[in-house]
């Protein structure tokens, strides 16, 4: 096992569980993810991955344990503050905002950095219209690096599947993000999207020198862009390594069997 | 509906309400006094649009904070002077806008049905308190309140709403207000406050409908409490349901109808809440989306 490097961590989990009634949905995880690092989270369905996600985002609290970002404690935080330190994440089922354009759903998410307030919105004055220039200058720009600029008025929901989960990656980017949570974002794509979503997680971890934690069924996605592996099991950490210790570890294969081969 | 430059279209409408105002004495007196009526409608109308419209919250108190405006605004100006009306006004808004804080803040934790059986009690609760006020004239309410508004009031003023509650909601920040409609845990991922959102909403919308309630008082001359019941609050989401949820023209469109409406059918007078649940009714069968909202509006639908 791979032992995370706790001077350049990012965020790190310190023994967390959480029980819903009866049902244990974590048990006990450590979980670390270092500064530009991109870590894989497996696991069976039910296993707790989404879980895992809540709970750095602040959704859930943790019945026990620590979580860190930035060696600061996330606990009582609400999600909107913990986007604001630099968590932003996308949905395992797409959550865009129906009734809001492309454009409208990536400018909702520059909120954190606009420089105008409610005032400035009523005023209008100079540096109202500077301020929306600006956010509207970096929306674009974006949407182009992801190729939905052509679709900027178009409403987000009526985009293809494909786009649509793109488009929601983007949307997280524009909170400017430390760390960046994709549940799922190869679900319900066909091999050639999936090869194309590869790319884009890379060229995202280069480009906006970011961490991401990526949870994803599709075991070639992940053990092709990951380097450490997280795997889980009815909430309890099995395994951790690189993707050829994981796919050799025979509690990984006894977990799946049944399942996709790994 | 309001795009750039729209401070040029907030005051050349307020030019057009004064050019108006200017003349009214020409006019008749009976159709005046409903266009002041359609003009304190907007207001309502626009102001509940940010809650239930924009916002996606589902209020039932707005007969409410327009009590709270009309009954302060009137006791002022009935015990300091007429020339205290526009100072009236904002603090009709302003205590409006307080009450809209205090029934925000604990019922915003509560969401859709809920909500609504929440702000529909709290309405309730403001009559009650006037009703048995003697400060405000207990069931008789408030008499002899000065005739003040006027056409330039009252449509300056629904200039200024339409002005604030488009002009927020078509920016950057307003844009907070249309993802806490549409997700607030995708709204919450992205930083934005729900909370936060929600109660502005209520305060905002409380603060216009108190400022309709002042001019209200001062265009009818009389308050009593029992009109402030639910169901002047439901014709109020009448006319943002016709208008089409957050669809400021729309609305504004669906103000201006069911007000001139029941003066068409005058004669009919005691049959108008039929029409109304008949219109609310037919619409939702055939036109879920709103009256006034059409494909070629989509784009630019949310203004
Ligand atoms: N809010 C909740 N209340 C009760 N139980 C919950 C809640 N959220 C998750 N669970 C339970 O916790 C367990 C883990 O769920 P989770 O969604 O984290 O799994 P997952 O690994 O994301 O699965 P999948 O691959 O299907 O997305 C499941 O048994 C689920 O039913
Ligand atoms: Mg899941």
């Amino acid at each position: 096992m791979t032992s995370p490097a706790s001077s350049s961590s990012l965020l790190q989990m310190a023994n967390c569980t959480i029980r819903f009634g009866g049902l244990t949905a974590v048990s006990e995880l450590n979980l670390s993810i270092g500064q530009r690092e991109l870590v894989g989270l497996i696991g069976p369905n039910g296993a707790g991955k989404t879980t895992v996600f809540n709970l750095i985002t602040g959704v859930y609290q943790p019945t026990s344990g620590q979580i860190n970002f930035e060696d600061k404690s996330t606990a009582r935080l609400n999600p909107h503050q913990l986007t604001r330190r630099g968590i932003a994440r996308t949905f395992q089922n797409i959550r865009l905002f129906a009734s809001l354009s492309v454009f409208d759903n990536v400018r909702a998410a520059t909120q954190l950095h606009r420089a105008h307030g409610i005032r400035d919105a009523l005023w209008r004055g100079r540096s109202f219209h500077d301020s929306e220039k600006t956010v509207e200058t970096e929306v674009m720009e974006l949407l182009e690096v992801f190729q939905l600029g052509k679709h900027r008025d178009k409403l987000a929901v009526s985009l293809p599947y494909g786009d649509q989960r793109r488009l929601e990656i983007v949307r997280a980017l524009a909170t400017r993000p430390k760390l960046l949570l994709l549940d799922e974002p190869a679900a319900g794509m066909n091999p050639t999207e999936k090869v194309e979503l590869m790319k884009l997680i890379q060229f995202i971890e280069e480009k906006y020198q970011i961490s991401v934690l990526l949870v994803e069924h599709d075991m070639q996605v992940v053990m092709g862009i990951c380097r450490r592996i997280i795997v889980l099991d009815y909430g309890v950490k099995i395994a951790e390594g690189n993707p050829e210790e994981v796919r050799k570890n025979p509690k990984v294969i006894e977990a799946y069997l049944g399942e996709e081969p790994v | 509906m309001i795009r750039h430059g729209s401070r040029r279209w907030l005051i050349a409408a307020l030019v057009a309400a004064f050019a108006v105002s200017w003349f009214s004495t020409r006019f008749n007196q009976y159709y005046l006094g409903i266009a002041i009526d359609v003009g304190i409608n907007i207001i309502l109308a626009v102001s509940l649009n940010l809650i239930n419209g924009h916002t996606g919250q589902f209020s039932l108190g707005h007969a409410g904070f327009m009590a709270v405006g009309g009954f302060t605004a009137a006791k002022l100006t009935l015990l300091y002077g007429e020339s205290l009306y526009p100072f009236s006004l904002i603090v009709g808004g302003i205590m409006a806008a307080l009450a809209g804080l205090l029934v925000g803040i604990p019922s915003l934790r509560c969401k859709g049905d809920y909500l609504a059986i929440v702000t529909l009690g709290f309405g309730e609760i403001i009559r009650v308190i006037f009703q048995n006020s003697q400060f405000f004239g207990a069931a008789t309410g408030l008499t002899g309140i000065a005739k003040l508004t006027t056409f330039f009031w009252a449509w300056g003023i629904a200039a200024v709403t339409i002005y604030v509650i488009a002009g927020l909601v078509n920016s950057t920040y307003g844009r907070g207000f249309l993802c806490v409609h549409d997700d607030e845990v995708a709204a919450s991922a992205m930083g934005i406050n729900p909370l936060r959102y929600k109660v502005t909403a209520f305060v905002i919308g409380a603060f216009f409908a108190g400022i309709a309630g002042a001019l209200y008082a001062h265009h009818k001359r009389v308050l009593q409490p029992d009109g402030f019941n639910f169901i002047k609050s439901i014709d109020i989401v009448v006319m943002v349901i016709l208008g089409g949820m957050g669809r400021t023209a729309g609305v504004v469109v669906a103000a201006i109808i069911l007000t001139l409406l029941p003066e068409v059918l005058r004669s009919f007078a005691s049959y108008r809440m039929i029409i109304y649940s008949l219109l609310i009714i037919g619409l939702m069968m055939g036109r879920p989306q709103g009256l006034f909202v059409w494909p070629i509006f989509k784009k630019n639908a949310k203004n």
